[in-house]
Formats: C-alpha cells, sequence, structure tokens
C-alpha cells in the first residue's frame, strides 16, 4: 500500500530525511517512533505530499510521488485517498461538527448532499461524536476534537490514515478515548502509519514498529522486538 | 486602517464648523480698508474666465475683466488691490473675515440683497446654452423634448443664476449637473458626459475659441447684473464701492474696460443705466425653511446611501481579491497588486475621482458622474480593505490551510471554503468601522458634481442663509445614519471577542 524508496528531504542545508525506505502492507498499522527531531513528522508529511522532498520516491494508494514539483492536480487526487490526522486537530471553527465532516464530500465529491450527511452522521456515531453534530470545535474537549477530525478524514472514504501524534496534545483519560477510536479502525483493516510516544498503543495495534533516529531508519520489527517487553 | 471616527465626531465638526461660519463680530470697514492701505477682494480662479483665470502663460499670474476691475475700485478708495481665493458659492462667506468684499460674477438675486450688501451693478449678464455641434438643439425650448439618453444633462456652475433658471424651468425635461469650474463643465459637454451647460454669456463668448467643437445654442435669455458684495455690517465700504462704480461709469473706464474685453462696452453701459432693483427676499420662519429643505436634504441623504452602498461591496471584493492574490497569487502578479495597493493609498480620493471623471472621458470611456464616483470610492477603499484582509488572511492559522489541503482541495478551494470564511469573521469589525469612515468620504464625490447630502447642505445653507440650522438638521441626518453601523461594528467586536457559548448542542 505504501512504497517509500531512498527518500531524501533537506531543509536549511541539513538533510532531515536521509535515505529513508519502508513498506507499508495493506490493512497494516506502523507506528513510527524515534526521539524528537530524528524526522518522523517530516516524514509523514512527505507521503501525502504537504512537505516536498528532493531524492527517491514515494508510492501511495496507487499514486507515485517522485521528487521535485508534482504536476497540476495529482497531490489533490493523491490526498483524496489518504487521510491525514494532527497533533492540533485543527477543525475548522467556523463550521460545526458535522460541516466539518461533510465540507471534503461537498467540495470533491459528487454524491448528493443527504447521502454525505447521512454517511458523516454514520462516522460520528462511529467515533462517538454523533451527539455533538449541531455543536461548533471551540465548545468540545481536547479528545472530542480529536474524535471528530478522525471522522473527518475518514469521510473522504481514503484507503491510508496517517496520524501524526494524534494524542500528544491530551491529556490521558482524552488519549485513551482516542486511541480506542484508532485501534477499532485498525481491527476494521484500515491501513495506517502512525507517529506516537505512546509505546502502549504501538504494543496493542502496531503490525510493524519502525524506529527513525536522525533522519535514518534504525531498526524495523515488531513492537515486542523494537519496543521490549512491557513494564 | 483608518482610525475609525466616532460618529458623535461628525456632530461636533458640524456644529464648529457653523459656528465658524457665523458673521464676526468686527468686520472692516472703509476706515480700517484705508488704515490697512489694501482692498481684499476674494474671487474663485476655478471659475473661469473672462472673470478671474490663472493666465496659462504664467499660472502664477492673474487675469480677467473683475482684476482690472478690482485694481480700478481700489484705486478709487486710495488703496492697493489685494487677491484673496475662495470657492465660488462659499466666497461670501468670507466676508468679514478674509475678505472686504467678492468681485467676481455675484448675480443680484433677491436672497442675496437680503443676506449682504450689494453694490450697483457692474456688468448686464444673460444665460447661454451651449452644446455639442453634433447635438441636435436649436433652442433653449428644444429641452422641453427628449435627450440623447433620456432627460438633457444640462451642466451649471454650482450655486450660479444658470442653475437657479434651470432649476425652475419646470418645462424643460432637464437633468441639472452642478460643476465648480466651467471650464471642468465644458471638458464634460466636449466628452459627451454631459449634453449642454447653460452659462452666463461672457463665459460662452470667452471659451468659443478654446472649444470648437461646442457652439452657442439659441440667443441668450433670462438676464440680470453682477454686483460686489460687501458684509451688511460694513455700510461705509459698500457706500465708498457705489461711489468708485459711479465714478467709473460717469468717466468711461469701464466702458473702455468691457470693449478691451470684448465685452460690448456701449451695449453694457446702456443695460446697466437702465438695469431694474431686485427688491429683497423676506427672511423664511424655521418650519418654512424645513418644509422647503428638509425634503432635498432627505433626497440627498439617499444619495449618500446609494454610494455607500454601491462602492463598499466592490471594495470588500476587490480588496479581498487583491489580498488573496498577494499571499497566494502566482509571483509575477505580487508586486503588480503591491503597487496597485500603494498607488491607491498613497493618492488622495479626491485626485482619483478626477482622474476618473476627467481624464479617462479622454480616452473614449466617459462614465457618468454617479458611476465615476461609486468606481473611484470602490478602488480607493478597495487598497485599504485589502490591507484588512492581508491581516486577516495572515491571522489564520497555518494549519486550517494544511488541513483542507490534507482533504484533497486544491489551493483555491482551501482558501474559498476554509481560510477566507475565517478571515472575513476576523476583519469584521475593522470592515464595518470603515465602512463608516466611506459613507463619510461620499462627501468628496461633490468634486465630480454629485450631489450628496453635504453639497445638498452647503448650497441649502447657502442660498437660504441659515447655516447653523441646516448644520444641526443635516448633522443629525448622518448620525441616524452612520450610528446604527457603529452598533453593528461593536457588536461584531464582541462576538469576536467571544464565540464560544453560541451553538451550543
Ligand atoms: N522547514 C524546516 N526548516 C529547517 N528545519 C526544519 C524544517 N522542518 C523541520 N526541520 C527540522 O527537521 C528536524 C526533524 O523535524 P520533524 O518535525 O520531522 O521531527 P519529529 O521527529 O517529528 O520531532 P517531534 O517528535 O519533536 O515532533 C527537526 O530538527 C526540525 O527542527
Ligand atoms: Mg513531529
Amino acid at each position: 500500500m505504501i512504497d517509500v524508496l531512498a527518500l531524501v528531504a533537506v531543509r536549511s542545508g541539513t538533510r532531515i530525511l536521509d535515505g529513508v525506505s519502508l513498506g507499508v502492507p495493506e490493512g497494516s498499522v506502523t507506528t513510527l517512533v524515534g526521539p524528537s527531531g530524528s524526522g518522523k513528522s517530516t516524514l509523514l508529511r512527505c507521503l501525502n505530499g504537504l512537505e516536498p522532498f528532493s531524492g527517491g520516491s514515494v508510492t501511495i494508494a496507487g499514486h507515485r510521488l517522485a521528487a521535485g514539483p508534482q504536476p497540476p492536480g495529482a497531490l489533490e487526487r493523491l490526498r483524496r485517498d489518504v487521510g491525514m490526522v494532527f497533533q492540533q486537530f485543527n477543525l475548522f471553527p467556523h463550521l460545526t461538527v458535522i460541516d466539518n465532516v461533510t465540507l471534503g464530500p461537498r467540495v470533491l465529491g459528487r454524491r448528493p448532499a443527504d447521502e454525505v450527511r447521512a454517511a458523516a452522521l454514520v462516522l460520528l456515531d462511529r467515533v462517538g461524536m454523533g451527539r455533538f453534530a449541531a455543536a461548533r470545535p471551540a465548545t468540545l474537549s481536547g479528545g472530542q476534537q480529536q474524535r471528530v477530525a478522525i471522522a473527518r478524514a475518514l469521510a473522504m472514504g481514503p484507503r491510508v490514515m496517517l496520524f501524526d501524534e494524534p494524542t500528544s496534545a491530551l491529556d490521558p483519560r482524552m488519549s485513551a478515548e482516542v486511541l480506542d477510536v484508532i485501534v477499532e479502525l485498525a481491527r476494521g483493516g484500515q491501513t495506517m502509519v502512525v507517529v506516537t510516544h505512546d509505546h502502549g498503543f504501538a504494543r496493542r495495534a502496531a503490525t510493524q514498529v519502525v524506529e527513525l533516529a536522525s533522519g535514518r531508519v534504525q531498526r524495523t520489527g515488531t513492537a515486542e522486538a523494537i519496543l521490549g517487553a512491557a513494564g | 486602517m483608518r482610525p475609525p471616527r466616532p460618529a458623535r465626531r461628525i456632530l461636533a465638526r458640524a456644529l464648529l464648523g457653523a459656528a465658524a461660519l457665523l458673521p464676526p463680530a468686527h468686520a472692516a470697514d472703509l476706515d480700517a480698508v484705508r488704515a490697512r492701505g489694501s482692498l481684499v477682494w476674494a474671487a474663485d480662479q476655478e471659475g473661469g474666465g473672462p472673470h478671474v483665470y490663472a493666465d496659462p502663460d504664467d499660472p502664477a499670474r492673474l487675469r480677467g475683466f473683475e482684476v482690472e476691475l478690482a485694481a480700478l475700485v481700489a484705486a478709487e478708495l486710495g488703496v492697493e488691490p489685494r487677491f484673496q481665493q475662495g470657492q465660488w458659492d462659499r466666497l461670501p462667506l468670507l466676508l468679514g473675515r478674509s475678505a472686504d468684499c467678492v468681485i467676481n460674477g455675484f448675480e443680484s438675486t433677491p436672497e442675496r440683497q437680503r443676506d449682504w450688501r450689494c453694490s450697483r451693478p457692474y456688468y448686464a449678464y444673460a444665460l447661454q446654452l451651449v452644446a455639442r455641434r453634433d447635438v441636435a438643439l436649436d433652442s433653449v425650448e428644444g429641452l422641453a423634448g427628449e435627450g440623447p439618453a433620456g432627460p438633457w444633462r444640462v451642466g451649471v456652475l454650482t450655486g450660479s443664476a444658470a442653475e437657479i433658471e434651470m432649476r425652475r424651468r419646470g418645462d424643460l425635461r432637464v437633468e441639472v449637473v452642478g460643476f465648480d469650474g466651467t471650464v471642468d463643465c465644458l471638458e464634460q459637454v466636449r466628452s459627451r458626459v454631459i449634453d449642454a451647460a447653460l452659462m452666463d454669456d461672457c463665459i460662452a463668448w470667452f471659451n468659443a475659441d478654446r472649444f470648437p467643437e461646442l457652439r452657442c445654442v439659441g440667443r441668450p435669455f433670462a438676464g440680470g447684473t453682477y454686483v460686489i458684495l460687501t458684509a451688511p455690517d460694513t455700510p461705509a465700504l459698500g457706500a465708498a464701492i457705489d461711489d468708485a462704480l459711479g465714478r467709473l461709469v460717469a468717466d468711461g473706464r469701464l466702458e473702455a474696460l468691457y470693449d478691451r474685453w470684448d465685452m460690448a462696452g456701449r451695449q453694457q453701459m446702456l443695460l446697466l443705466r437702465d438695469a431694474a432693483e431686485v427688491p429683497p427676499a423676506p427672511r423664511s420662519g424655521l418650519a418654512e425653511l424645513m418644509r422647503s429643505t428638509l425634503p432635498l436634504l432627505l433626497r440627498s441623504a439617499g444619495m449618500t446611501i446609494l454610494l455607500s452602498c454601491a462602492a463598499f461591496p466592490l471594495a470588500v471584493v476587490l480588496g479581498l481579491s487583491v489580498a488573496v492574490g498577494r499571499l497566494h497569487g502566482p509571483a509575477w502578479l505580487r508586486p503588480a497588486l503591491t503597487l496597485y495597493v500603494e498607488v491607491l493609498r498613497g493618492t488622495p480620493l479626491l485626485l482619483q475621482l478626477y482622474a476618473i471623471f476627467y481624464l479617462l472621458p479622454k480616452v473614449g470611456l466617459a462614465l457618468p458622474a454617479l458611476a465615476a464616483a461609486i468606481l473611484g470610492l470602490a478602488l480607493n477603499y478597495s487598497a485599504y480593505e485589502s490591507e484588512i484582509y492581508r491581516a486577516g488572511l495572515k491571522a489564520v492559522p497555518p494549519g486550517q490551510l494544511e488541513a483542507a489541503l490534507a482533504l484533497g482541495m486544491s489551493k483555491w478551494q482551501a482558501l474559498r471554503h476554509v481560510v477566507v470564511p475565517q478571515a472575513v469573521r476576523i476583519v469584521m469589525p475593522p470592515v464595518t468601522s470603515d465602512f463608516i469612515a466611506l459613507f463619510k468620504d461620499t462627501s468628496v464625490c461633490s468634486a465630480i458634481t454629485v450631489v450628496e447630502l453635504t453639497k445638498r447642505y452647503s448650497v441649502l445653507a447657502l442660498s437660504s442663509g441659515r447655516i447653523a440650522e441646516l448644520a444641526v438638521v443635516t448633522a443629525l441626518l448622518y448620525l441616524a445614519m452612520s450610528w446604527p453601523l457603529s452598533l453593528l461594528s461593536r457588536w461584531f467586536e464582541q462576538r469576536l471577542e467571544n464565540p464560544a457559548g453560541r451553538d451550543r448542542p
């Protein structure tokens, strides 16, 4: 589902990613771990073209990205198949919860409005936010906002989901409710890449753990192999 | 962005302005003029020739038959003439303040006889209609028929006898357009912005060679006389000026002056000898004043609203487009847009209006005054709005754009559905207060013949002599219009400060 080959990203003269290669099979859960500044976010954002790279290639959900500028429309098509969830949620504050979830399909899809809305309500129920459909993001807790953000990404029907530290901005109780949602998604067979410091999550859900250090893949393996036994 | 001006200040400024216009306690009578050694005479060079105009070969020098008349009168009083510039329809207000007399083609009217001291007549005029040679019109009565496009648009000097005559004639199908200068007026006849112009015969003769595309239509009609105005409380000066004019007529110097200016001296002397006296108009009561002026003031307030409500949405749309272009547009576009903003912010609105109204016709784009005013206001304010929107767009966190892009939207879709709506909300308070500023700036449009509330006030106040009363009424009208906007602006501010707590399920 994802193939990264010898990815190189340079920022201000420094090689932030220095020849990263990895593969993510369909239906698997990959967690990216590594010290702060090791390039996890940069790698994740290269996967959906939010950041450019100068060497190597990415193949994801049937789309191929090469180094340098992309042909017009290519990134938009790729991103419709690749959902992303951010550390800071980034919900649209001027829209209600339901409108946050339906905006993507409304702008980009061809389905009728009531169908889009019904599908969005199903997604909101799945993340436990169905009764907040009419609320504004500012009135929600962080955990609730992040669950809405997940529903928003799912509304485009992505083949791959990318998570960049989805629980780092949350307290443990809210973290748990968000992680439960992600684990549930993983059990449903959703292909995903999750950047996280949460070893518990990696052990519960990860098919493979990739450890980055200074822009290189340090180790790849199962959660037990990379993170050691629990406790 | 402009600093918001509280609506209350309009009232204060109007009242201060009215106080400044009231006649002063001590006007300079004849003794003071002699002691000073100079007679200060007021006129408007912009009014044009043959009265008073800047010498085309040496713009610092004044020429005109009234320049020479003023010199003769001053010499008779044994003093030097000194020129004072002022806007034509407001010249009498300078009397007793910065001018001793007004010599500038002021017709003897019942209102002027009532409000000022009018000298004996020094010139007998009649009104002359002027039109393009290719316009089918052969007499004033022709104005009763269909114009080239609806009613005939006829230019006049604001406050002149020509304007009074055109507004008085109910039998003609005319739309009267007021100008501050004859040359501007004739320019707009030439470029077909208006269909004809009505002016004193001597002005038409004077400009005949300058505007070969124009011709005099029919014979001069509805005549009257020019008088020198002095303040009511300088009777000795007024009498001395009368005596001086009498001597100039008696010894032939005035006749010679008119002959020098090709203004038929002999005929003038005969007309002046037989000129009828004009009786002063009675002073009207307050109720009468309101009855006659309030409908006109209200109609002009409507024009102020029309100008604001048409120009501001345009300014907002333009400004937003410019802001988006400067932040997200292609690299080649950005410097062009920056230049657009700097030029429009760095030059006066008045100049921009002049350029649109008087210069565009020269390249074949003749806009009617109202359209020119709306376009000018919209362009000018679009520069200010674009700066506000630029700040607003920058205030939207970058994560918002990224989240929209991550869904698969193009940059323009992301801007349109996610970033711009948020920026618009953020800038609502400053944009609303700019609307109030534009609302007041509409008064500048009077410079290109649009009669809005301030212009109407000025015309009515001068013709009725009720400066203070009408100032209060006008200020109240402005307040009634701008106060709701102030409240709206404050409401937006509060909503922005306290966005949570709404829409809770
Ligand atoms: N545009 C940029 N210009 C310069 N340096 C950058 C830029 N983007 C990222 N970096 C640097 O690259 C390094 C890797 O950044 P990245 O955000 O990918 O790390 P990370 O592994 O996600 O760290 P964290 O765990 O703190 O989120 C950091 O040292 C960061 O300062
Ligand atoms: Mg990171």
